[in-house]
C-alpha cells in the first residue's frame, strides 16, 4: 500500500504564489516547498551569496537561543539551512556545490539553477527563521515524521518525534491480537493527520480509520496528506470536538489513539519560541493541570471502545501518566485492564495505554 | 582447397586436440577418486555440476572429475601451451603491427597476469575443498551453509571456466593461423589475426576485472573518515579527504549519501560516514583503508608554520550475504537520542533527531543525524551497525578459513598509506606502492583511480602465486 510520493502530484491544482507562503486564513492547504514546480531561475553564485548570508546569521545566534528557551544552536540551524536548500532546488547536486566546490571553482557559479521559490523569498524566509523563530517545518511546509513527509502549516501542530512511538505501540498490539486489526480505529485531534496515516499503514488496510479535529485548517491539511499517501478510501476525516462526530460508532471502536493538548496553562508562556509563538495554542494548552482533555478522553473511552478495544494517549510526562492510570482505576473501577505507562525514547514516561475489559 | 573443406580439417584438428585433453584428464582420474566421497552422493554432485559437464562437452559420466578437469592445460595441435608461448619470449609489438606472435604473446601475458590476480592455485585448491564439501551427505542439513557453498562453488567455477575458455580460444586461433599458412589461405589468416587482436584488446579489460574479484568487491560500501589528533588542522584535513572521496565517487558514477557528519568546532569534521551505492564500490574503495597524512602550511596558524595532520579512513562493504548477516537482538542495543531537556513532547520543537546505537556485546556504535526524522535516522544507523557487525563476522569466518583470507582490506583503520605534501614541494605518494604524482590538487579533487588501481594490482601481483 506504500505509494511513492510523486514530485508532480499536487492535490490542490491551484497555483500558489511564492509571495504568499503564510496564509492561515486560507482553507486550501499549502503545498510543501519541495513539491512545488521549479518556476524560478537564478545564478548559482547569487544562491551562494544568500547561503553565506544565512550562515552568518546562524553563527550570530551561537548558543543564545539555547540559553533563553532551549531553542536551536547555530550547528542545528546550519543543518536546517542545508535542508531548506535541498527542498528549494530542483537539482540536488546544488547543495554540495554550495558547500565547497563553488569556492574552489568560481566558474561553477555562472550556471543557472532552478528554484521552487524566488531568491527574495529565501531571504525573507531565513530572516523569519532567525528573527521571529518561525519553526523550520512551517518554513519548508513539511515535517519528516517516521517514513512520511507530512505537509504542515501555521494552525496545525507539527508532529513530534516522540509521537512516532504511538504508531509502533499500535503495531505491537495488533501483532499480539490480530482481531484488533479490523474494525474502526480513531485518531482524536488529528492535526496534520500524522497518527491516522501512520496507524492506517501499520494496520495494512484491515481497519477503517476515522480522524477528527475541531479545526478546519487541520482537516484541510490532514486531507491533503491522506490524499498524498493514497489513503482516502481508508481514512475518513470528520470535524468536531473529540468524540462528538463519532456517535454512529459508539461502542464499536477497536482502538482510540490521541495526542491531545496536555501542557498546563501556566507553562504556555515560558515555552520555546518556536512552539509558544507559532504553533496553535489550542493544540497545546490542556487546562490548569494540563489534563482537561485527557480526562475527557478517558471517560468517554469507556463507552466508545468495544470490549477488548485498545487505547493509547500521549501525555506531558510521568505525573500525568500516573494520574491518568489512578483516575481510570478509581473512577472506572473494573472497566479497563492492562493499564500501562510507556516511556518515550529518552526514557520519560510518555504514554498511557490499556484495554477495555472483554464482556464476561 | 575450398574454405569449406579447410575448415573441416581445422575442426578435425581441434577435435583431436580435444582428444589429447581427454586423455590427459583421464590420467588424473585415479588420483582424484581416492579423495572423493562415496558413490551414493553422485546425485548431489550432479546437481551442482551438471551444467558444467554439459558445457564442456565432457563425454563420460565421472562426475567427480570436474574439479580437476579444469586443471588440465590446453594446448595447440602441436603442443604449444600458454606457458610455452610465454617461454618463447616473442617480442610484443604495438597492436597496429599485424604479427600474430606479438598478439599471442601479449594475450598469454594477460592470461598469466589474470591468473595471478585471481590467485589461480588458491582458487583451484578452494574449488577442490568446496567440491569435497558439496559431496558430503549431510550438506543440505544446513541449507544456508549449503547455499553458500553452492554459490561460492558456482562463482569460482565460472571464473575458471571463463579463463580456460579464453585460453582455448587463443590456442585455437593459433592453430587456425598455422593451418592457414600451410594452406596459403590469406583470408582465413587475416580473419584469425583480427580475432587475436580483438582478444588482445579484451584481455586488457579482463586484467582490470581480475583486480576486483574479491568476495565482496562488487558490493556497495560505507566510507568513514575520522580526524586524527591535532584539533582544527586535522579536522579540516578530514573534511578535505571526505570531499576527495565524494568527488571521486561522483566521477565513478556511484551514488553518494551522507550518513553522519560530526562537524569540528571551527572548521572541518571530527568524523563522517558516507554511503557509496554502485557496482564495485567496495572493490575500489577498500584500497583506501588506512591513515592519510597531510603536510602543509596551516591556514589556521597565524605564524604560517608547516603542520602535519592525519585522517583515518575505514571502508565497510554492504553485503547481501545471508551467512554473514548477523542477527541483532533488540535487547543487545542501547539507542541514544538527542535529549532536548525539559518536558519534551509538545513543549519542544526541534529538528535535531540524531540517533546513536550502541551494540552492547561488541561495543560497536553507529550514528546517524542527517535524515530528517528520528525514525529514518534510526533505520540508517541500524543499517550502518548491521554492516559493521557483518564485517566483523566476515573477519571471523575468514580467520577460520585462513587460506581464503585476502591480504587486502584490513578491517581496522590500518597503517599510514599515503602522504599528501603541499609544502615545501608538491607531491602525493602512496607508501605501499611508491606510486606518486606531483599534482596534489587533482588528487584532492578525486583523481584517485591511478592510486587505487596501482595498489590493487601490486598487492595482487606481488606474490608469485602462479608459477
Amino acid at each position: 500500500m506504500r505509494l511513492s510520493i510523486g514530485r508532480s502530484y499536487l492535490v490542490a491544482p491551484h497555483c500558489v504564489k511564492s509571495s504568499r507562503l503564510i496564509s492561515s486564513s486560507s482553507s486550501k492547504p499549502q503545498i510543501p516547498l519541495f513539491l512545488r514546480p521549479p518556476n524560478h531561475s537564478i545564478k548559482l553564485t547569487d544562491l551562494h551569496k544568500w547561503y553565506n548570508w544565512a550562515k552568518t546569521l546562524n553563527s550570530s545566534v551561537g548558543s543564545s537561543f539555547v540559553d533563553t528557551d532551549n531553542g536551536p544552536d547555530s550547528t542545528l540551524l546550519n543543518r536546517e539551512l542545508k535542508w531548506l536548500v535541498q527542498d528549494a532546488v530542483e537539482d540536488k547536486s546544488v547543495s554540495s556545490e554550495l558547500g565547497n566546490e563553488i569556492e574552489q571553482n568560481p566558474k561553477l557559479g555562472l550556471r543557472n539553477v532552478r528554484l521552487k521559490v524566488g531568491i527574495e523569498e529565501l531571504y525573507r524566509l531565513w530572516k523569519q527563521r532567525i528573527d521571529e523563530r518561525r519553526p523550520f517545518q512551517y518554513i519548508v511546509g513539511c515535517e519528516h515524521w517516521r517514513d512520511l513527509i507530512l505537509s504542515v502549516e501555521e494552525g496545525v501542530l507539527i508532529p513530534r518525534p516522540e509521537t512516532e512511538a504511538l504508531v509502533d505501540l499500535v503495531g505491537k498490539v495488533v501483532l499480539d491480537n490480530e482481531a484488533l486489526r479490523e474494525g474502526f480505529w480513531v485518531d482524536l485531534g488529528t492535526g496534520s493527520g500524522a497518527i491516522a496515516i501512520g496507524i492506517c499503514r501499520i494496520l495494512e488496510g484491515g481497519a477503517r480509520v476515522i480522524a477528527t479535529d475541531l479545526s478546519s485548517i487541520a482537516l484541510a491539511v490532514a486531507g491533503y496528506n491522506v490524499q498524498r499517501y493514497g489513503l482516502q478510501d481508508l481514512i475518513e476525516l470528520r470535524q468536531g470536538s473529540w468524540y462528538k462526530p463519532l456517535q454512529d460508532v459508539r461502542g464499536k471502536l477497536s482502538g482510540i489513539i490521541s495526542n491531545p493538548p496536555y501542557i498546563p496553562s501556566d507553562n504556555i508562556f515560558g515555552l520555546q519560541a518556536e512552539v509558544g509563538k507559532h504553533e496553535p495554542i489550542v493544540a497545546l494548552d490542556g487546562g490548569s493541570n494540563g489534563m482537561d482533555d485527557l480526562i475527557h478522553l478517558c471517560d468517554e473511552a469507556a463507552v466508545m471502545l468495544k470490549p477488548g478495544g485498545f487505547f493509547a494517549f500521549e501525555t506531558n510526562g510521568e505525573d500525568q501518566c500516573k494520574l491518568l492510570v489512578n483516575y481510570m482505576e478509581n473512577n472506572h473501577k473494573g472497566r479497563f485492564c492492562n493499564l500501562k505507562i510507556v516511556s518515550d525514547f529518552v526514557g520519560i514516561p510518555r504514554f498511557t495505554t490499556g484495554f477495555l475489559k472483554e464482556a464476561i | 582447397m575450398s574454405i569449406f573443406t579447410f575448415r573441416k580439417q581445422v575442426c578435425y584438428r581441434i577435435f583431436s586436440l580435444f582428444g589429447n585433453v581427454l586423455i590427459s584428464r583421464h590420467r588424473l582420474i585415479p588420483k582424484l577418486q581416492c579423495s572423493s566421497a562415496a558413490p551414493q552422493n553422485c546425485v548431489l554432485w550432479n546437481h551442482g555440476t551438471s551444467d558444467f559437464s554439459r558445457i564442456s562437452g565432457f563425454p563420460f559420466s565421472t562426475l567427480r572429475l570436474f574439479s580437476t578437469q579444469v586443471a588440465v592445460e590446453p594446448s595447440t595441435s602441436d603442443g604449444l601451451t600458454v606457458e610455452g608461448i610465454l617461454g618463447n619470449r616473442w617480442t610484443i609489438l604495438d597492436e597496429s603491427e599485424s604479427d600474430w606472435r606479438s598478439h599471442a604473446a601479449s594475450i598469454a601475458q594477460s592470461i598469466h597476469l589474470i591468473k595471478k590476480r585471481l590467485q589461480w592455485k588458491k582458487l583451484m585448491m578452494r574449488l577442490e575443498l568446496l567440491s569435497v564439501e558439496l559431496n558430503k551427505a549431510d550438506l543440505w542439513d544446513d541449507p544456508a551453509h549449503a547455499g553458500k557453498i553452492n554459490r561460492e562453488h558456482g562463482s569460482i567455477m565460472s571464473k575458471i571456466k571463463e579463463i580456460m575458455a579464453f585460453e582455448r580460444e587463443l590456442l585455437e586461433h593459433i592453430d587456425m593461423i598455422k593451418l592457414a599458412r600451410e594452406e596459403n589461405d590469406t583470408e582465413l589468416e587475416s580473419e584469425s589475426l583480427s580475432a587475436l587482436l580483438t582478444m588482445r584488446r579484451n584481455s586488457k579489460e579482463k586484467e582490470l576485472e581480475a583486480l576486483l574479484s574479491g568476495e565482496n568487491d562488487s558490493c556497495s560500501c560505507y566510507i568513514e573518515v575520522q580526524a586524527g589528533a591535532g584539533g582544527t588542522e586535522s579536522m579540516d584535513w578530514a573534511a578535505m579527504v571526505m570531499q576527495m572521496y565524494k568527488m571521486w565517487a561522483q566521477r565513478r558514477g556511484f551514488k553518494v549519501t551522507v550518513m553522519e557528519e560530526m562537524p569540528g568546532e571551527i572548521a572541518g569534521i571530527k568524523r563522517a560516514t558516507i554511503k557509496l551505492d554502485g557496482e564495485y564500490a567496495f572493490g575500489y574503495a577498500k584500497a583506501e583503508v588506512g591513515v592519510h597524512r597531510l603536510v602543509r602550511i596551516s591556514p589556521f596558524d597565524s605564524n604560517k608554520r608547516r603542520h602535519t595532520s592525519f585522517a583515518a579512513v575505514a571502508v565497510i562493504p554492504i553485503t547481501g550475504d545471508a551467512s554473514t548477516h548477523v542477527q541483532i537482538s533488540e535487547s543487545d542495543l542501547r539507542i541514544e537520542r538527542f535529549r532536548s531537556g525539559g518536558a519534551g513532547g509538545q513543549s519542544v520543537n526541534t529538528t535535531d533527531s540524531a540517533v546513536r546505537i550502541v551494540h552492547i556485546p561488541t561495543g560497536i556504535t553507529a550514528t546517524c543525524q542527517n535524515e530528517r526524522s528520528q525514525h529514518q535516522n534510526k533505520a540508517s544507523a541500524m543499517a550502518v551497525l548491521q554492516s559493521r557487525l557483518n564485517q566483523l563476522e566476515m573477519a571471523r569466518q575468514a580467520q577460520i578459513n585462513a587460506q581464503h583470507t585476502q591480504s587486502l582490506s584490513d578491517i581496522t583503520w590500518g597503517n599510514q598509506i599515503r602522504s599528501y605534501v603541499l609544502h615545501p614541494y608538491q607531491m602525493v605518494k602512496d607508501l605501499r606502492t611508491n606510486y606518486e604524482v606531483s599534482d596534489p590538487n587533482s588528487v584532492l579533487e578525486g583523481d584517485l583511480d591511478s592510486f587505487i588501481l596501482n595498489y590493487l594490482s601490486i598487492s595482487l601481483d606481488k606474490d608469485g602465486d602462479e608459477s
